[in-house]
């Protein structure tokens, strides 16, 4: 073709060449020759296809039957600069192409001097660059949406921004992206920006079933679903979508399932037009892109809302158990901690959290306590489990219980995760039923003192009557005449003797009876049962009861309240006797027993009585339940709870023969490596740093 | 009431036996002292003594036991029963077994010296 034109010849330029023309018609390019005062001079093939006119049309046209209107002024602009200058035609536009589509051209143009240097003609060289503008235009798209979904941008942000970037690259579209309640079945919220909440709030709520809209049919049958005319497509002809769509002007609707990777529907990604028609592959690639893009950014959301919602629970969990957890990063000393644990610990939300904040709320008793664990938690790298008093600027007090798990850093450090739960509530109520629990056992210490009445009388008496006669007889001695003064001294020593012996009976009176606060020591189980038994002697001789106390000899100490344990003997022996007190036809025998295995000290009640049932023994320890006409029945009851606070336990047996032995269990007092007792106490005892 | 009459205490407390011994000594008694019935039982002094001052309770044979041993011997020694149990009505039964008397310790040495006359009168 190109052969078939005349160049028109310009002065001192050479004719091309017409070996030259084939290449030149060859090139997939559009080529041109282009006078100095920039009239068309030659085109080469490409040129008049693109265009679909012959050179004179060409020629004929004005620039703005060939240029996007758009890149008109940069054209006209890029062009004078180069023809006064001389400089190369280097620019972007669109051309026209014969079908009516606009694509991106490069245009790269050289001028062709005379011998004088001057410009008579341009030879210009256009690429299409349309492929690459649209692929680097979607992928800046894609690019600008993904780093939204990155930075965690609202949902509704990010679909608006997809919608209208699609518009944008598909001006003849309109987009829109409706989300599926998974647990209802039903459309939830939609994105179209530019077809306004009226189009989208109404088919919130829809089901989502084929039947219901295009869009319904594409997320159930998770395949795109094209109506190239929504107006007579006979799949939707009655339905209210088919209505709605048609009001809004729409025709064509495209809809694409938006599936997660997990192969969920997430939503639909519907595309628009206001005419007829299916989408053209370049609008295809675009749906598919974007699809994706979509379902990339509604995952992030679910996500997101999955970590809110587990955050909230967990927050609420923490709130609910009164629990915190936080993490010691132990190279900054930084303390990263929940809501609950700057609440525990009465911190400002937000304040930086460093050990000398934490030291600086722990109770004056428990610092150095603390600050000795923490500076061996710094290096051993141990589990922490340890209970500690906080005393708070308002000046409360709060039990916490911390538990913490060292974990090695990858650069070998030793880092803590850890929970910390305010206990208080439980440590106040232990406190309270301590008391209650201490009254309790006083009220039954005092109930066991009516029946001691007798013993207690006898035991009096006996010192009192002692004082008495030696008083008499030192007078008597010192009336004589003459006066026997050593009979005299010796029987005032007497008296003084007796008068201490009553008094001691009074003293074990007091300490059993008197009420007070728990108090824990050493004791010789040995010497407290003698003092009980000594106590209730006569009452139990005055019951005919034969007692005998085998004492293991070296028996060691236990830890306990004496009074509680007194009492507990007490009890056993006094409901010895009860249980005897009808036997006629064998020996009232009471034999109590003290042993130990190394670990316990063992003691034990045994009698010949009438014995309990062989049902539930464990019932005999209810309180309030008594086989007896009188008592209340709490003191087995009281002496369980006793055994049970001092780590011990308490059994009931029925003997081979006649009656029952009533023993208890309690562990020996720790000793330490000199073998001295150690210290048990129960927050020393407990507590790791 | 001569050095010769001899009073018996049977008592197994050890004060008892330390204190009454004395005072009735100062009365001009002959007194010797036990531990426990069996003791006096065992001791030989039954025939001599002409009056018993006995404790109630004691481990082993009680007074009372001793009371009827000596019932079942024949050998009615008269007897003031002392007891440091406050219980009136267990003095009051003794009495009607036919005790002497019954005395409620701590008592006076008049208390003691008429129970101890009367017993000897009786005896």
């Amino acid at each position: 073709m190109a052969k078939d034109l005349a160049v028109a010849p310009v002065e001192g330029v050479p004719a091309i060449r017409p070996d030259y023309v084939l290449v030149a018609d060859s090139v997939p390019a559009l080529i041109g020759v282009i006078a100095a005062d920039g009239a068309v001079e030659w085109v080469n093939r490409a040129v008049l296809d693109y265009f679909g006119a012959t050179l004179e049309e060409i020629t004929g046209w004005a620039t703005s039957k060939l240029v996007h209107p758009d890149d008109i002024p940069a054209v006209i602009a890029s062009q004078k600069h180069s023809f006064e200058t001389g400089e190369r035609v280097l620019s972007e536009h669109r051309l026209l192409r014969a079908d009516g589509v606009y694509r991106w051209f490069k245009i790269y143009g050289e001028p062709l001097r005379n011998g004088d240097g001057e410009i008579v003609q341009w030879y210009m060289l256009q690429t299409d660059i349309d492929d690459l503008k649209r692929a680097e235009s979607l992928l800046a798209g894609e690019k600008r949406l993904l780093e939204m979904v990155a930075l965690g941008r609202p949902l509704h942000e990010i679909l608006d921004s997809l919608c209208r970037f699609v518009e944008q690259t598909a001006p003849d579209c309109q987009c829109a992206v409706f989300l599926i309640d998974p647990a209802e079945h039903k459309f939830d919220k939609g994105f179209a920006p530019s077809l306004g909440d009226a189009y989208t709030v109404p088919l919130r709520g829809v089901p989502v079933v084929p039947g219901s809209a295009p869009c319904g049919a594409a997320a159930v049958d998770k395949t795109q679903v094209i109506a190239f005319d929504i107006e007579t497509d006979p799949r939707w002809l009655g339905s209210a979508y088919h209505d709605h769509a048609l009001a809004f002007g729409l025709r064509a609707v495209w809809s694409t399932p938006i599936v997660s990777r997990s192969g969920e529907v997430l939503g639909t990604f519907a595309v628009y037009q206001r005419h007829p028609g299916s989408p053209t592959q370049i609008q295809q690639d675009l749906i598919a892109q974007f699809t994706h893009i979509a379902s990339i950014a509604i995952g992030r959301a679910q996500s997101d809302n999955a970590i809110r919602r587990s955050e909230a629970f967990l927050a609420e969990g923490q709130r609910l158990s009164s629990t915190g957890s936080f993490y010691w990063r132990q190279t900054t000393d930084e303390i990263i901690c929940s809501d609950e644990t700057y609440r525990i610990f009465g911190i400002e939300p937000g304040t930086p959290v460093t050990v000398k904040l934490i030291t600086s709320r722990i109770h004056p008793d428990d610092l150095q306590r603390f600050t000795e664990r923490v500076e061996a938690r710094r290096t051993d790298g141990t589990k922490s489990d340890a209970e500690y008093r906080l005393l708070l600027p308002d000046g409360s007090i709060k039990f916490v219980h911390l538990v913490s798990q060292a974990t090695a850093t990858e650069s070998g450090r030793v880092e803590y995760t850890g929970v910390i739960q305010d206990v208080t509530k439980a440590r106040v109520a232990e406190e309270t039923l301590g008391k209650l629990r201490s009254e309790l056992a006083h009220v039954a210490r005092v109930t066991t003192l009516g029946a001691l009445t007798a013993s207690i009388a006898h035991e009096v008496n006996q010192p009192l009557s002692g004082i008495v006669t030696n008083a008499s007889t030192c007078l008597r001695m010192l009336a004589a005449d003459p006066p026997n003064v050593e009979g005299a001294r010796e029987t005032a020593r007497r008296t003084i003797r007796d008068g201490e012996r009553a008094s001691e009976v009074i003293a074990r009176l007091r300490a059993l009876f008197t009420k007070k606060a728990t108090t824990t020591g050493s004791i010789d189980l040995n010497e407290a049962t003698r003092e009980v038994v000594a106590l209730s002697m006569s009452e139990l001789q005055h019951q005919r009861v034969a007692v005998r106390l085998e004492a293991a000899d070296d028996l060691p100490p236990v830890k306990g309240d004496r009074v509680q344990l007194q009492q507990v003997i007490l009890n056993l022996l006094l409901n010895a006797s009860d249980a005897m007190s009808t036997v006629e036809d064998r020996p009232r025998e009471l034999v109590i027993a003290t042993s130990s295995d190394g670990a316990d000290v063992h003691v034990s009640v045994r009698d010949t009585g009438i014995g309990f049932d062989a049902g539930d023994p464990d019932r005999l320890f209810d309180a309030f339940y008594t086989t007896k006409s009188s008592g209340m029945g709490i003191g087995l009851s009281v002496s369980r709870s006793i055994m049970e606070r001092h780590g011990g336990r308490l059994l009931a047996t029925r003997n081979r023969g006649p009656g029952a032995t009533f023993s208890f269990s309690i562990p020996c007092e720790p000793q330490d490596v000199l073998g001295a007792p150690g210290v048990t106490d129960r927050h020393q005892g407990m507590m790791v740093g | 009431m001569t050095a010769s009459t001899l009073v018996s205490i049977v008592d197994d407390d050890e004060s008892v036996r330390e204190s009454l011994p004395d005072l009735l000594k100062e009365f001009g008694f002959a007194v010797q002292s036990f531990a426990s019935a069996e003791e006096f039982l065992a001791s030989g002094h039954l025939e001599e003594t002409r009056c018993l001052v006995l404790d109630i309770a004691m481990p082993g044979m009680s007074g009372l036991d001793l009371q009827r041993e000596l019932t079942r011997r024949n050998q009615p020694i008269p007897i003031v029963f002392i007891t440091a149990n406050e219980d009136s009505s267990e003095c009051a039964r003794i009495l009607d077994a036919g005790a002497a008397s019954c005395l409620i310790k701590p008592f006076s040495e008049t208390a003691l010296l008429r129970a101890v006359t009367k017993a000897l009168q009786t005896g």
